[in-house]
């Protein structure tokens, strides 16, 4: 697998970062900084519903490598979209463990979780979610004012983002002056600006045409070639899923196959599940 | 379909429990007050008509000559009056108990030798019971009580009961019982009964008595005796119908319900704000849901009639809580009214039973429901206009709601201009209802010019927020300006209430200036001495004697002692301030704003003509040398006009004449307040203990410099206007309801965006700061649009209702540092609402909030 020269710093300043975390919280575990992997799920289930029957992942078992794309794809019900909300820490599992760049997410805090979505986390969604009050710039500078960067040097940084994803001409628009396209590239630009370990996409062409889905997907190959960025895309989409490296397909809660680009492919059917 | 449409309603009221019981609250408030404020002035009226027919007892006629009362020998004049079967002549004063808990106890003056038919009620067979009748008529100290308050304070035959009285605290025997019925029940029984000539000595009556009940015989109707009557007494002494001389004290409190009742309007219409607001909330979190009914082939008008009838439900529901609090409201606030009327205009009363009252609450239902309706019209009509494609989808996809289109705005400056030229160039002889037109029009505009006020309050504020409060600061901000019409319900009713706090305020700040400057033109006396706590009382008084040992200290200068007492002139009752007019004129050196001081100065003194307030000019149109008719008891006398001044003591006017002249047509010597000037070298403290002895314990004195009289005055002004304090706290109070269900609004509306917001990195106190943050700024901007609606309303306030309602030319002096130093109060009122809100935001889960919709 390629990898970029920046990255062999960059993996440096993050074990770095990691130890000084771990001084300032104690009670963090860090686990194996020398390795390559950025997420890891232990046995994770996560169950719903009153009497906890319900089955959103299953005894769920992966390592994502830093640098990776990772495609989860799956039927609706899947437990795809619980997975990626578990990964940034908006959910939590009812069981087993979840480690993001060598930390246990179950020991952190609300706001420790806030802290790394907004440090190492950029995140894509197929609605896009951007703020509607907001104009494209201010949503791209956003995450960098949360972290209490300055507003002018906070613009700059969006504007120069905003350029990259080629929309150097709607910076003042509001949202809802934009095609869906641009909304998703504004909202690829947010979630990039602050320049993320990892890329948290959920179906994020599925509200677009398939050209202008086309344009999203060859960005973002072209972002990971710059950045390295770990990418999690959840996609139903196999044109979107062909972009990456490794592809975990997902039935009711349980990994069906894992199958990453030159290597055998290891299905389990369906009864094996 | 309709009992479809509803059930997704119901259930909605049982998902959103909050807006619901803020909603239902509202209205309940509104209604209440207007169902209390309509009591209350009625149970006031009701309690001085109460008041009045049971002391007349069961007296077809009654004699009255003002409240300074006429000769007894007037008496002999009604007896021989064919017709009459029985007269009754009556002394009536309030006492106070010399106890600790200092109670007021209304003592009668009856002609107990009689055999007091008219007061059957009380002193029915049995009911009256005097062991010794010979004593309790011969003895001066005789007094007979009701059984309640013998049995309240421990009374027996025998007994010794102090009273604080006009002449000092007299020591009197309780030689009497009777019922507690008829006279016996004002005042919950606290009556006394003493012999007429025996109270005209003890309260300085002399020859003086109050009234004459009388009862007609059967073959003289009560029209007929009236006019018999009428054409055998002075013009100064009237012959009336118990109810309508209840109509005459209900004219001198009718300034204090016109008060009450404004402020009852006031609450509708804020109530009317709540409603929008609530109603506002519910489009927002139906939003899609209403999308999904259109889509599916619900009509529009079944959707506004669905939100109308929500609307007709909650109002229902609203207006009956409203009522029965309405109705324990107004029994505590007809005490308070009771209360500033003894004070203010020395009418004391004993509240009536209040009953409830079915016509008033029918039409608080009534009005309630109408508020619900026409408050939720704009919203329904907004739901049943969405469109069903764009409500399907995304919040991004809302257009930002367009804020002042130009017509809108030329129509809200027009309207504005319009209200302030009209209260500009409009003469007090426009009705009041037409003046109230200009006020709408004014308050109206403003409301149109809202979201453009708005709209460019967040463009100033944004920089201020993004520099001192970061990102926090300019999404909030940018959340106002987003939703104009969300925002524009709330900043509209903190300045519908705002501006009612800063245009009272005004008019107060105005009214006391104006009061203080008269007081310093017309009252420039070193020392006053009063009789009475109260600015007006019908029951202390100094007799002349008394006067004049203090005005006869060495320490004193000049001296002119004054009678207060009223008279009705023009159809109103009007105060006559009987001044000795030499000595007026030379203590108050700057008195006259009208006419030539020197010639005033001797007409006046020599008895030929009186001096009038401004306000009585401008309210009945005299002009100097127009000539005054007053009707005493001794007589009519007609008097030129000879100067006017600056004068506030009465909203229905003031006549100053010679205490001369008022000794010889009211034959009344009594004085009410004494004004003196010092000679140069004369100790004010020591002088104020001196007059205290002068008059030792014969009675209390009430003694001021001149600045402690103005700020007596002021206190005086103050409990009068406390209904507007009322008014004010009750404004705050509503506007605080209507931020919280705003910022309800807000939340329920974002919930998505703050799902994002926390998705992207946003921590939890962050959220709570912004919509903190929102809330502060929409109360800056209801802060400011509250300001200057409030300097318009306070423009209105002193140029004509002060015109129309008392005659008053008054200066504006608008309380910017009160509008300064309420800053600080309306962030926190803000602050508290949204308290609530912003922590809930904050509490929102993640995901869900996300996958909102």
């Amino acid at each position: 697998m390629f990898r970029s020269p920046v990255f062999g710093f960059r993996r440096y300043l993050f074990t770095e970062l990691a130890l000084q975390y771990s001084k300032t919280w104690p009670d963090v575990q860090i686990m194996d900084l020398q390795t390559d992997w950025i997420v890891r799920f232990e046995n994770v289930t996560k169950k719903y519903g009153e009497t906890m029957d319900v089955f959103a992942l299953d005894d769920v078992n992966f390592t994502i490598c830093r640098g990776e794309r990772v495609a989860i794809m799956g039927p609706s019900g899947s437990g795809k979209s619980t997975l990626l909300n578990i990964v940034c820490g908006l959910d939590e599992p009812t069981s087993g463990s979840v480690y993001f760049d060598g930390r246990k997410l179950a020991n952190l805090n609300d706001d420790d979780l806030t802290r790394l979505r907004r440090e190492k986390i950029g995140m894509i969604f197929q609605t896009f979610n951007l703020l509607p009050t907001l104009t494209g710039l201010e949503n791209v500078a956003l995450p960098l004012r949360l972290q209490g960067k300055r507003g002018r040097e906070s613009a700059e940084k969006a504007r120069a983002m905003l350029e990259k994803v080629g929309l150097s001409g709607r910076l003042d628009h509001r949202p809802d002056e934009m095609s869906g396209g641009e909304r998703q590239r504004v909202a690829i630009a947010r979630a990039l600006v602050f320049d993320p370990p990892v890329l948290l996409a959920d179906e994020p062409t599925g509200n677009l045409d398939s050209h202008t889905g086309d344009d999203i997907l060859n960005l973002l190959d072209e972002l990971h070639a710059v950045f390295n960025t770990t990418i999690l895309l959840v996609t139903h989409n196999e044109h979107a899923a062909d972009h990456c490296d490794r592809r975990i397909t997902l039935f009711d809660g349980r990994i069906l196959s894992d199958e990453t680009k030159g290597e055998p492919v290891a299905k389990l059917r369906p009864e094996q599940v | 379909m309709f009992g479809a449409l509803l059930q997704i309603t119901f259930r909605e009221w049982r998902k959103h429990k909050l807006r619901l019981t803020l909603t239902i609250s509202g209205i309940a408030l509104g209604v209440a007050v207007f169902f209390a404020i309509q009591t209350t002035n009625t149970g006031l009226v009701g309690s001085l008509h109460s008041t009045i027919e049971k002391l007349g007892g069961k007296s077809t006629l009654q004699i009255t000559g003002g409240e300074a009362g006429f000769s007894q020998e007037y008496l002999q004049t009604v007896l021989s009056t064919p017709g009459v079967l029985l007269a009754e002549p009556v002394v009536e004063t309030v006492a106070t108990t010399v106890s600790a808990e200092r109670e007021k106890i209304f003592v009668l003056g009856l002609d107990t030798a009689s055999d007091l038919k008219i007061y059957a009620d009380m002193f029915e067979e049995g009911g009256f019971i005097v062991k010794n009748p010979l004593a309790f008529t011969s003895r001066s100290d005789s007094i007979a009580v009701t059984k309640i308050f013998a049995a309240r304070k421990g009374l027996q035959e025998g007994d010794k009961l102090t009273l604080q009285t006009q002449t000092g605290n007299k020591e009197f025997t309780v030689r009497g019982f009777f019922k507690s019925t008829g006279a016996g029940e004002v005042f919950d029984g606290n009556v006394a009964v003493m012999d007429i000539y025996a109270a005209q000595e003890v309260f300085g009556r002399g020859k003086r008595i109050d009234r004459i009940d009388l009862t007609n015989t059967p073959d003289v109707t009560v029209d007929e005796l009236q006019h018999n009557l009428t054409a055998r007494l002075p013009a100064g002494i009237r012959a009336v119908r118990p109810d309508m001389r209840g109509r005459s004290l209900e004219n001198a409190v009718s300034s204090m319900n016109f008060g009450l009742t404004l402020m009852s309007f006031l609450a509708l219409t804020i109530c009317g704000f709540i409603i929008f607001n609530s109603f506002s909330i519910s489009l927002n979190q139906r939003w899609k849901d209403i999308g999904i009914l259109r889509a599916i082939g619900v009509e529009r008008r079944n959707v506004q009639q669905m939100f109308l009838i929500e609307a007709l439900a909650m109002g229902a529901i609203g207006s009956i809580f409203g009522i029965v609090g309405g109705f324990y409201l107004a029994k505590v606030s007809l005490l308070f009214v009771i209360g500033v009327s003894s004070t203010v205009y020395g009418l004391d009363t004993s509240p009536a039973a209040m009953d409830f009252n079915y016509a008033f609450a029918a039409e608080a239902i009534g009005v309630g429901l109408v508020a619900s309706l026409i408050a939720a019209w704009l919203p329904a009509r907004s739901a049943a206009n969405l469109n069903p494609a764009l409500a399907l989808h995304n919040i991004e996809t809302r257009q930002t709601e367009s804020t002042a289109g130009i017509p809108r705005l030329l129509l809200g400056l027009g309207l504005v201009a319009a209200g302030l030229i009209l209260t500009r160039f409009s003469t007090a002889r426009v009705g009041a209802n037409i003046q109230f037109f200009d006020s709408l029009m004014i308050q109206f505009g403003m409301l149109l010019l809202l979201p453009k006020l708005i709209e460019t309050g967040a463009r100033i504020l944004r920089p201020v927020m993004d520099l001192f409060f970061g990102v926090e600061g300019v999404i909030a901000v940018q959340s106002i300006a987003r939703s104009p019409r969300r925002t524009t319900s709330t900043v509209g009713a903190l300045m519908i209430g705002l501006s009612f706090v800063f245009s009272n305020a005004a008019f107060i700040q105005s009214q006391k200036a104006a009061l203080n400057r008269s007081i310093d033109k017309a009252i420039g006396a070193d020392i006053l001495v009063t009789s009475s706590e109260q600015l007006h009382s019908r029951t202390y008084h100094f007799a002349e004697a008394t006067a004049r040992r203090i005005t006869s200290l060495p320490e004193v200068a000049a001296a002119d002692a004054l009678r207060v007492t009223s008279t009705e002139y023009g159809g109103e009752e009007v105060t006559i301030l009987a001044h000795e007019m030499n000595a007026y004129f030379a203590i108050s050196s700057d008195l006259l704003d009208s006419g030539n001081a020197e010639n005033a100065r001797a007409a006046t003194s020599r008895g030929e003509g009186v001096l009038v307030s401004n306000n009585l000019a401008v309210r009945t149109n005299l002009n100097l040398g127009d000539v005054v008719t007053i009707n005493s008891p001794g007589g009519t006398l007609k008097l030129p006009v000879v100067g006017m001044l600056e004068y506030y003591r009465s909203e229905k006017g003031t006549i100053f004449l010679d205490r001369s002249l008022y000794k010889q047509y009211w034959n009344d010597s009594d004085v009410d307040y004494i004004f003196m000037d010092l000679k140069p070298d004369a100790d004010r403290n020591a002088f104020k203990d001196k007059i205290q002895t002068a008059i030792g314990s014969e009675q209390k004195a009430f003694v001021y410099t001149h600045e402690e009289y103005k700020q007596w005055v002021t206190r005086l002004i103050d409990q009068f206007f406390s209904l507007m304090y009322l008014q004010m706290v009750f404004a705050i109070f509503v506007a605080a309801i209507g931020l919280v269900n705003t910022m309800l609004i807000s939340v329920a509306e974002r919930k998505r965006e703050l799902g994002i917001f926390r998705a992207i990195g946003g921590l939890r106190r962050q959220v709570v700061k912004m919509v903190l943050l929102e809330a502060v700024a929409i109360s800056l901007m209801g802060l400011v649009a509250g300001t200057i609606t409030g300097l318009f309303n306070a423009y209105f306030l002193v140029n004509t209702a002060a015109k129309v309602v008392a005659g008053f030319t008054l200066q504006l002096i608008f309380p910017f540092s009160f509008v300064l130093a309420s800053v600080p109060f309306v962030i926190l009122v803000a602050l508290i609402s949204a308290w609530f809100p912003a922590t809930a935001a904050a509490r929102l889960r993640v995901v869900d909030a996300v996958g909102y919709e």
